[in-house]
Parts: structure tokens; sequence; C-alpha cells
């Protein structure tokens, strides 16, 4: 393998904290899912790079699930957005405050 | 024998439940009813029980209640000649008292309470007279303090009642620390506590120990008996319903202590200090209570006094060892005191509720001539009118304190002589001023057929008042003495010398009695209009419970208020305060970075999980 694994974990990692970043810092509920989309590339970065280092395809099982997740968290979430723009609400994840008690 | 004594205890028992789950339910008068026939079966039983006793003591046990640690607690009687002559009196006195009751009652609204009270009373009080076992025995001496605390504060709508209530239930529980103590004692010598077994086991006491569980006893006696210093319960505990003071704070509960010393004679003989102590305090609340009793203008007020006073003697006789001068002391003025009370109760009730004798007066007693002769007799017997029951009782307690062979002892007569004069001072104070004086402004008259049927219950206690005295008249009438012959073997009989002293002791019971009768004539004979004095040392009870207010009340209070507002409200509501809003500061801080921001959140949770991976991946942290 050309590529050692410490280089492929370096790759995941920093994949995952810009995606942490996004999902922090960024106010549109749509950048956030785009956040953590990119963190769950990340995850399934590091697990194919771990299953080729290691030589089972674990690894690459856990990818395809990831990959299904990540679909699933994206059609939930797009399509609550959708929803709650229809009803009137924002895209601004701080317009989401119900839960903060007052 | 046993069914016998399983009934006398049980029927009150039952009206009482009785009445508790159903009195209300089945009306006034079949209540009241009930209640009766309840306390008629225990006297039946009493009378059967009675008939079928012999000088040895029966024992029965139905069984134990409390066991642990190789120690157990039977519900076990020890039935002998004095507990029969006492359950018979006091059925017999209760009976009455229920019969009278019913009259009392009439237009009071919670009738049902008042009777299961009054019967379960009457269950206590009998646990207390046929005990064997000690903690048994407490069970009814609680008991009757409950049941005391209960009907004086009867009336609970007004607050003063309550607390008289709550004052007679403290004393009487400072009394009984002296028999926790006592009890405890007991058990930790003999391993268990019964008064067969404290007799039996007397003598191979220590004299220390005995004298140690001898006072424990007294003082709880002297608590129950409001004997000095624990006396200043039961002037206030007239607040309750008439009868209530007939039963409970004259015929009854206020000498169970006398009785629990005469049940426990063998141990005191093992402690003379105990007796003697009991003979001096004995004479010395029959002079305080004497005192007190001439100075009251309420008709209730006097003859809580003169129970105070009548009781003193009875420890007279019980501290010289006397066990049947005693019990027939406690017998004669069961019977004159409680006529009293109940006269007391209808004069009362026929004054529209007026208390003070100064307006009562001569329309009394043109108007209810049946209860002036009631009253006439019980006054007879409590001043000791020769040849009346009181008279014969008093002067052998005398004599039984004149020949004893302690010197100390004559200091205890000293004084109950001197309050023998002042008591027929007091009854013909009481009797000249309610039934003979004309005063100025009296209380408007009440005239009820139910007043004149409540006197007939009384009629055999006046009987009894006058005639009783010859069950057990001294030696120099020659007539047999039925109680000192029934109770031979079971008591110490009087020593021969006493008998002598008998003669002279009973000539200046005679003289004194008729002085105070002269004395009382002098001051407050109807033609010199006799007027109230002002209110005074004597009607305050000689300052003890100011002297308790001042001296044991007020530095409790201010113990209290100590402990209230330094140590707790500074101290402990401090710390809890400022543990509270540190709290509640870092709740607000931690609550503010959570205030519904979704990216703060998510902030904190990678922060959190970063922590944790950390941990997991270095052992940081």
């Amino acid at each position: 393998m050309n590529v050692p694994l410490s280089h492929v974990l370096a790759v995941a990692s920093l994949l995952f904290v810009i995606g942490g970043v996004c999902a922090v810092a960024r106010r549109s509920v749509l950048m956030i899912l785009v956040g953590v989309e990119f963190m769950l590339t990340a995850a399934s970065l590091a697990f194919v790079g771990g299953a080729l280092a290691h030589g089972n395809l674990d690894g690459q099982a856990a990818a395809i699930l990831i990959m299904g997740l990540a679909a699933a968290e994206a059609a939930l979430g797009l399509a609550l957005l959708v929803h709650a723009k229809r009803g009137g609400a924002t895209a601004d994840i701080d317009g989401y405050d119900r839960l903060g008690g007052q | 024998m046993h069914t016998a004594l399983a009934l006398m205890l049980l029927c009150p028992l039952a009206g009482a439940v009785f009445q508790a789950g159903w009195g209300s339910a089945v009306g006034r008068r079949a209540s009241a009813l009930a209640a009766a026939l309840a306390v008629a079966g225990s006297f039946a039983a009493a009378l059967v029980a009675f008939a079928g006793c012999g000088v040895a003591p029966t024992h029965v046990s139905f069984g134990a209640w409390l066991a642990f640690d190789g120690f157990s607690a039977q519900f076990s009687l020890l039935y002998d000649r004095i507990a029969a002559v006492m359950t018979v009196t006091v059925t017999f006195t209760a009976l009455l008292i229920h019969l009278y009751s019913a009259g009392y009652m009439r237009e009071d609204k919670s009738y049902a309470r008042y009777f299961c009270y009054l019967n379960l009373f009457v269950f206590f009080m009998l646990v207390i007279a046929l005990a064997d076992d000690l903690v048994f025995l407490f069970l009814g001496w609680e008991g009757v303090g409950f049941c005391s605390f209960a009907l004086i504060g009867f009336w609970h709508e007004d607050t003063k009642n309550v607390v008289a209530g709550c004052k007679a239930f403290i004393t009487t529980r400072i009394g009984d620390l002296g028999y926790v103590a006592a009890l405890g004692l007991t058990i930790a010598s003999f391993g268990e506590a019964s008064l067969t077994g404290l007799s039996a086991g007397a003598e191979t006491l220590s004299p220390g120990l005995a004298a140690v569980i001898g006072f424990g006893f007294l003082f709880a006696a002297l608590g129950k008996s409001a004997q000095l210093p624990l006396s200043s319960w039961l002037p206030d505990a007239m607040a309750g319903p008439t009868p209530v003071s007939a039963l409970i704070h004259a015929a009854t509960m206020v000498t169970a202590g006398v009785y629990l010393l005469m049940r426990l004679d063998p141990l005191l003989a093992y402690a003379p200090p105990v007796g003697a102590t009991a003979a001096l305090l004995g004479g010395a609340t029959a002079l305080y209570g004497a005192c007190c009793a001439l100075g009251q203008r309420d008709v209730k007020r006097i003859l809580a006094y003169s129970t105070v006073s009548q009781v003193g003697y009875m420890f007279l006789a019980a501290g010289s060892a006397d066990v049947t001068g005693a019990l027939f002391h406690l017998q004669t003025h069961a019977f004159f005191k409680s006529l009293l009370f109940m006269c007391a109760g209808i004069m009362i009730q026929a004054c529209h509720e007026e208390h003070d004798i100064f307006r009562m007066g001569a329309p009394l007693r043109r108007r209810y001539p049946g209860l002036f002769v009631l009253f006439s007799c019980g006054a007879a017997a409590l001043a000791g009118i020769p040849f009346t029951s009181g008279y014969f009782s008093k002067g052998r307690t005398l004599a039984d304190a004149l020949t004893h062979p302690d010197p100390i002892f004559l200091l205890a007569f000293a004084m109950g002589t001197l309050a023998a004069l002042l008591t027929a001072v007091y009854v013909f104070r009481m009797y000249f001023v309610a039934f003979f004086a004309e005063p100025a402004d009296p209380a408007p008259l009440h005239d009820a057929p139910a007043l004149h049927a409540m006197e007939l219950p009384l009629w055999p206690l006046a009987l009894l008042a006058v005639g009783y005295g010859f069950a057990n008249p001294p030696e120099f009438l020659h007539i047999r003495p039925w109680l000192d012959h029934y109770l031979l073997g079971v008591t110490t009989p009087l020593p021969p010398h006493a008998v002598q002293a008998e003669l002279f002791v009973e000539s200046l019971d005679a003289l004194l009695a008729f002085l105070g009768l002269v004395i009382a004539w002098h001051f407050y004979r109807p033609a010199r209009h006799p007027a109230p004095a002002p209110d005074g040392l004597l009607t305050a009870g000689l300052g003890l419970d100011a002297l308790y207010l001042k001296r044991l009340a007020a530095p409790y209070a201010r113990l209290a208020a100590f402990a209230w507002r330094a140590i707790d409200e500074d101290v402990l509501d401090g710390a809890a305060l400022g543990l509270a809003s540190g709290l509640s500061g870092l709740s607000g801080a931690v609550g503010r970075a959570g205030g519904g921001r979704i990216a703060v959140s998510l902030a904190a949770v990678f922060t959190a999980v970063a922590a944790i991976l950390a941990w997991v991946a270095f052992g940081w942290l």
C-alpha cells in the first residue's frame, strides 16, 4: 500500500474536525447537515483505511453501513427542513429554541 | 375467675370500640345506654370476681405481647383482695358517673366521642388496677393519661381547654420518666418486670437499688396523683366536662399513683426512705391543697385543690405502710368527691354555666333541695364531721403517721392535722357561700327536669359518703371493721399502738372539723353578706405555676429561642441557604450554556466527546 495508515487517519481526523466546526459554527440548518455529512465521511475514510491496513473486510462493510446511514440522515434532515419551511419557519438553527425553557 | 377478669376488662374496651365506630350512628340515647351497659357489665364481672376472691392472689396471663433478648412482657393480671376492692370501687363509681353523664351531655353534639373516651378510660384504669406485668401496667398508666388529656381538652374549640389538656399530659409525662427509669432498673435486676417478681425479689435487692427503684415509682405516682411538686396540672384540668372531673380527677386516675404505691408495698418495705418521702410529700400536699382551696371562687377549682389535698392523706397512709388505711381513704374519697363534683356539675348547669360560688347562694338551695341534701352529705364527709366516711378514713391516715416509729412522720402528722382544720374551713366556706348567702347579683337560675333527674344516680354515693365509714370504723367503737378483716393476711395489719392512738386522733379530728365549721360560719354566714376576697397568692396556687413558668419554662424558652435564632436560623439555615444559592448560581450558568442554542449544545457535545476520547486514548484528566 502506497499511503501509510497514519496519513489516512490524519486526513480523516482533519475532515472530521472540519465537519465538526462546520456543524457548530454555521447557523443554517443545511450547512449543519453538510457538516454532519463531512464527519460521517471522515469516519468511513478511517474505516476503509483501517480495513486496507489490516487486510480484512470488516471496515469496508462498516463504510457501506455509514453510507446508508448518511443517506438516511440527509433524506430525513432535508425532509424535516422542507416541512418546517412550508410551515413558515426559518432555516436558521437559532430559531429552533423552544427547548430553551423561556 | 378468668372469665370474670377478662370480661371486666373487655366490656369497657368493647364499649369504646362500639362508640368509636357506631356511637354517633345509633343516636344519643342508645349511645349513652351502650356506654353505661358496658360499664355495668364490667361492674357485674367485678362483683363476681370479688365474690370468688380468696386470700391467696390469683395470677392470670392472657399471653405474651413483647419478647426480645430473653425479656418478655405478658398480658398478666394479679388479682388479690386489694385489686378486688379497687375494681369494685372503680367500676361502681364509673357506672354512676356514666348514668349521670347521660343527663349531663344531653345537649352536647360530640356525645359519641365523649362516651368513647369515658369507656376507654375505664378500661385503662382497670388495667392499672389488675395488671401484674409492669409493662402492661404502664400501658394502662399511659392510657389513662391519654384519655385524661383527651377529655380535659374535650371542648377543643376553646384553646385554653386544649392548653389545660396539654399541661396535664406533659406534667404526668414528666412523672412517667420515673416509671420508665424504675422499670428499666427492675428489668435489669430481675430480667423480668412484674409486681409478683418485684415483691418476691425485693429482699435480694441492695437497699440503695431498692430505694432508687422505689423513688422512680414514687415520682411517677406523684405526677399521676398531682402531688407536690407535680401538682399544678390538676386545678387546670377542671376545663373538662364535670363528670370527667368526677371520674378522672376524683375517683380514679389521680388515685392510681396511690394504688401503685399500695401494690409496691412489699418493695417499699425494703426502702424506708421512699415511704418517708411519700408521707412527707403527702402531708405537705394536703396542707398546700387545703390552703389553695381557701382562695378559690370557682367551685370546681375548690374541689380540685381539695382532691390534691385529700390524695395527700392517701400518700401519708401509703408512706406509713398502712395499705388498708390508704385504700380505705381512697374509697371514701372516691365516693364523696365524685358526689361533690357531680353536685357541682348540676350547680353549674343550674346557674347557666356560672362557676363562681359567690353568685350562687340561697336561691339555689330553695330551688334544688335534693341537690342541697346531696351536697351536704358530700361536704360533711369531706370536712370530716364525726361518723361520716371521711371522718374515719382521714383519722386512720393521721393515726398511721402519728404512731410511726420514725419521728420524721410527726412532721407529716402535724401538716396533715393543720390541713384537716383548713379542710373544714374551706368546705364550709364553700357550703355557706354557695347555698346560704344572698348574693348581690345572683346568677339566673335555670330549672329543667333533666337537672333534677341527674340527681338520681347521686343518692347511692351520698349514702356511701355518709355511711361507708362503718365498713372500717376504729377499734374504740367496738364494731367489727370489715375492710381490715377482709384484707387480713394480704396487708400488714395496723400495729396495736396505732389502734390505741386512734381514739386521740379521731377526737382531735372531730374537734378540728367543728372548729373549722365555726370559723367558716363566723366569716361566711349569710348575715355578713360574704364578698369574695380579691385574687391573691392562694388563688394562684401559692405561685407554684408562676414559679414553674419563671424557673423552668422561661429558661427553656430562652434556650429554645437561642437554638432557633442562633443555631437553626443563622448556622443551619445559613449553611443550607448558602449551599442552595451556590447550586442555584451554578445551575444558572449551566442553564445559560444550554439555553436552546443548538450550536452551543453541539459544541458542548463535541467537547465532551473529545474529552472522553482523550481520556480513553491517553489516560488524561
